[in-house]
């Protein structure tokens, strides 16, 4: 009977420890969706589909028929954009997808903090240049000449605001503004007069050039017309991905690192040919810049100490609790590839919104704290 | 004569070492409604102290019957009481020391590695020495640090004996402890028995050699068909037989002898003559010797326990 | 707890006679001492420079080397988890059948003993054996990498303790299923079907979806709901191992969940065993 009576125990102890583990393991594991999930991080580090397709649409320049007398050159690009960029190796050309940027999660963040007070100084820009940066800019693109965007600019003021400019008609639909005077209509009917030492070129309604001088301006619109060096653009089509991207001067570089890692820049110098850079921001914030040079051996050196570099700098965020620093330290990475490599960061968009969280607070209730 | 003295006080002042009344037992199998009684109704009291023999015919429910007793099988019906307790009490349980009929040893130990974790788990602890004394005593000695996958049928019994022994228990329950073991063996085991009875412990034995149990056990208890159908003092159930053997020299007049109220054996010049008493014996004997017949032998009939056995299963079926 | 303990010293000493346990400890000894021998990690400031495996230089990319270690201990993580589960399942399937064979059973039923303590000691004794092996593995693993990149952690051991713990809850099943069933291959098919019901559990709620709404998804998610969740634990198992935080609410609760469906298993073994005739 005894034995009986701790069978039935035995039966109730169970049906209890299994409604507790049922339990337990519902609690624990989490059966919604609210769990954090690892972060991951899509690099780009290749041409995707829609980037293939974004540059076969950007293939809108018809050449000029040729009358026989340009010798037979690799063919030119048939993007303006692309076609404007310096040609040859060392230069820099950066090229910021300002539309997709605008539409992406970074965008967005962005939009906030710039909207914050009403967007008056948006409003602002609109009424004196009558551009919409939000609706009218495709892409930015900042060279070591100078500065090149590319949009829809049929409702420009350029008259107004460069019209005490000398300026000239230039090749097929460009005017070339020598540097000079700027005046900007004011809010209230007056006018504000300043001096820009830049030369501003026009291109078809669709471009807007700003270089040193008009003839820097022109060479840029030569070579978006399809004249001057049949050398490839600083940046080829293959390699437009990501919403910003571009080649950077191994000098520029070097002078970027020179303030932190003086030993670094040197070696960049000595062993680097150019550094290319591709950002991605359809989600998280993902670069990826590749550096290439001559030596595949010091090539590989200098991956190894950029890699004990970021590590050094990970184990240092960790040292100061600096957990956010040392989580987008994670991502860093450098992929060795022969005579170049990768070196890749990443910031999560979750990081970004937090830090620009306050831009989606009232300016009152934050201002103090900013 | 001095030690049934002794033994009567102990019956008197302490509980019996086995009591079990009305104890059924009926195995059930799956998906079928009626079972199969091993046990059917047994009563059965063994006195402390006492060497008590368990024989029967195979399937009587020998081994069920032990079983029950250790707890190892659970009654469908009726109480089991061990040296005053119930089986399922492990203290109850650390008295006994039992000898299962196929015990299994682990072939890759040693005999005092096994001793060691039995003693431990009999909740004592283990004295390497003790065990080595144990294994000298049930003639293991020599192969004590050998491992038991290489003992014979008869080794691995012994030890399996030395296992039962440990702690001294004041119950030992053994299942067939000879089997196995070759007759110098047994004459050893026999006297092992023997000084456990001396020295207080009860003995319950179960063995199909017949012999053996009625060598070492004092008392004994017929089962068959899952029931006790006889249980006394060994020579008590002998006693009962009430026939003589006569052998007569050659020449007796066999049919005056078959007058003279003797019965013909198989065997020519052997009578039998059923007598419940002395007298009635010689009356017997002096109309035979007054045929002429001339007496040669005269000896009780069924003495032994494998008469008691058929002669009492062969009634009960 | 002293029988139980008893038992268990029992079950291990019987483990320890066993060639196959022994094959499996050599086996382990081998794969790291090969680990050891071969593998080549040159580290630079605290970066995972470049690796040879040998001789022979393995294309990695260059990063802090416990970053870059994670997917080796992620994926050692699930070998230990879900291997070593299975392993268990082959090599332990047999000790509960063994001990509740004839001749074994009624010597061991006649000890002072409780019934529970019987398989209450099986199972620790089983489980000791599966944390030895695992610490040893795990271990040697962490020992050797922390030798060969200075990177020094825990997580493969947590791993390791939390794969236990998930072959608790499987082992637990395999000794019920031998009260009711003595067959080796019967438990082993019984722990290999919760091995298998642990990992549809942990992804009830992905799973849940090919269901269509109504009985059949309600009955799917009523039964993963009592399940195991072994594979939300190897995941869990496989982040702790690379360092990273679980993704899940509570991984101790968790864990203690899956540990106690291993209990409430072994309760159920309690029950038969108490009731069955040997």
């Amino acid at each position: 009977m005894e034995n009986h009576r701790r069978r039935w125990i035995w039966v109730g102890l169970a049906a209890l420890l299994f409604i507790l583990a049922a339990l337990l393991m519902f609690t624990g594991q989490g059966d919604d969706a609210a769990i954090a999930q690892e972060p991951s991080v899509e690099f780009p580090r290749r041409m995707r589909s829609q980037d293939r397709l974004r540059a076969d649409q950007r293939r809108t320049f018809i050449m000029p028929v040729d009358a026989g007398t340009r010798a037979e050159g690799p063919p030119r690009p048939r993007d303006p954009v692309l076609a404007a960029l310096p040609r040859g190796e060392g230069h820099t050309a950066v090229v910021i997808e300002a539309n997709a940027v605008r539409n992406s999660p970074l965008g967005e963040l962005l939009m906030d903090c710039l909207m914050r007070d009403g967007g008056k100084p948006l409003d602002e820009f609109r009424r004196v240049s009558g551009l919409d940066p939000l609706q009218d800019l495709d892409r930015i693109v900042i060279t070591d000449e100078g500065l090149i965007l590319s949009g829809n600019f049929a409702k420009a003021r350029f008259k107004e605001l460069l019209g005490e400019r000398t300026s000239a008609d230039y090749g097929q639909g460009a005017r070339v503004y020598e540097p000079g005077a700027m005046s900007v209509p004011l809010a209230d009917g007056g006018t504000m007069r300043g001096q820009m030492g830049s030369s501003v070129g026009t291109w078809n309604d669709q471009m807007m050039v700003v270089g040193r001088s008009s003839d820097s301006v022109k060479t840029v619109i030569d070579r978006m017309e399809g004249r001057g060096s049949d050398e490839p653009p600083a940046i080829s089509e293959n390699s437009t991905y990501g919403e910003m991207y571009g080649v950077l001067g191994v000098e520029q570089m070097a002078k970027i690192l020179a303030a932190d890692q003086p030993e670094l820049a040197q070696r960049l110098r000595d062993v680097a040919q150019n550094v290319e850079l591709h950002m991605d921001t359809r989600s998280d914030v993902a670069l990826v810049a590749e550096i290439r040079g001559p030596d595949a051996e010091k090539v590989t050196d200098l991956g190894k100490s950029l890699g004990a570099a970021l590590s050094v700098a990970r184990l240092k965020a960790q040292a100061q609790d600096d957990k956010t620093l040392a989580q987008l330290m994670d991502f860093a990475r450098v992929e060795p590839d022969g005579n170049s490599f990768k070196l890749e960061m990443a910031v999560p968009i979750d990081v970004i919104r937090e830090r620009l969280a306050w831009c989606r607070q009232p300016p009152d209730t934050t201002d103090a704290g900013q | 004569m001095s030690h049934s003295v002794v033994y009567s006080a102990t019956v008197t002042n302490r509980p019996p070492a086995i009591e079990v009344t009305g104890l059924c037992k009926t195995y059930f199998r799956a998906f079928r409604r009626q079972g199969s009684d091993a046990l059917r109704g047994v009563d059965l009291t063994v006195p402390e102290g006492s060497a008590f023999g368990l024989i029967g015919p195979n399937g009587a429910g020998k081994t069920t019957f032990i079983k029950s007793i250790l707890g190892i099988v659970q009654p469908t019906a009726g109480t089991v009481r061990v040296l005053g307790g119930s089986p399922e009490d492990p203290r109850i349980r650390a008295r006994i020391g039992y000898l299962p009929e196929r015990l299994h040893l682990p072939g890759s130990w040693t005999a005092t590695a096994f001793l060691a974790t039995v003693a431990r788990l009999k909740g004592l602890q283990p004295e390497p020495a003790a065990h080595l004394k144990l294994l000298e005593r049930v003639g293991l000695a020599e192969a004590a640090g050998r491992k038991i996958g290489g003992y014979s049928k008869g080794m691995r019994q012994r030890l399996g004996l030395a296992t039962a022994l440990l702690g001294a228990p004041a119950l030992l329950i053994l299942d067939e402890p000879t089997d196995g073991i070759d007759p110098m063996g047994r004459v050893e085991v026999r006297r092992i028995l023997q000084e456990e009875v001396q020295r207080g412990t009860t003995l319950f034995l179960n063995s199909h050699l017949l012999a053996e149990t009625e060598r070492v056990c004092d008392r004994v208890a017929i089962l068959a068909q899952g029931r006790v159908v006889r249980e006394g003092r060994l020579e008590e159930l002998a006693r009962g037989a009430a026939r003589w053997q006569a052998r007569f020299a050659p020449g007796a007049d066999a049919g005056a002898l078959e007058a003279a109220g003797l019965q013909r054996a198989e065997t020519e010049g052997l009578f039998r003559i059923d007598a419940d008493g002395p007298a009635t014996l010689n009356a017997a004997l002096d109309k035979a010797r007054a045929t002429g017949a001339l007496l040669v032998e005269l000896k009780r009939e069924g003495a032994d326990l494998e008469a008691v056995l058929v002669g009492t299963v062969g009634v009960a079926a | 707890m002293k029988p139980v303990l008893g038992i268990a010293a029992y079950v291990l000493r019987e483990a320890a006679s066993r060639k196959f346990i022994l094959a499996f400890l050599v086996g382990i000894t081998l794969v790291l001492a090969v680990v050891a021998l071969s593998l080549r990690i040159e580290v630079i400031d605290g970066a995972l420079a470049a690796t040879r495996l040998f001789g022979d230089v393995i294309p990695t990319s260059i990063r802090a080397v416990d970053v870059a270690l994670r997917p080796v201990f992620k994926a050692a993580a699930f070998i230990v988890f879900y291997g070593g589960i299975v392993f268990g399942i082959v090599a332990c399937s047999d000790f509960a059948p063994g001990l509740l064979s004839p001749g074994r059973i009624e010597h061991l039923l006649a000890l002072p003993l409780r019934r529970w303590h019987l398989l209450a000691g099986t199972f620790l004794g089983v489980m000791t054996l599966a944390l030895g092996g695992t610490v040893y593995g795990a271990g040697g693993l962490t020992l050797i990498f922390g030798v060969k990149t200075g990177y020094w952690t825990l997580g493969p051991l947590i791993a390791g303790v939390l794969a236990c713990v998930g072959f608790a809850a499987v082992y637990a099943v395999m000794l019920t299923t031998a009260t009711f069933v003595r067959s080796a291959a019967l438990c082993a098919a019984a722990g290999g079907l919760f091995l298998v019901g642990g990992i549809i559990a942990g992804f009830r709620q992905q799973l849940s979806r090919f269901f269509e709404a109504g009985l059949g998804r309600n009955a799917f998610e009523a039964v993963t709901l009592l399940l195991p969740r072994l594979s939300a634990l190897a995941m869990a198992a496989a982040d702790l191992a690379a360092s990273t935080p679980p993704q899940i609410r509570s991984l101790g609760l968790l864990l203690v969940g899956v540990f106690v469906f291993g209990l409430g298993a072994l309760v159920v073994g309690f029950w038969r065993f108490e009731g069955k005739d040997y």
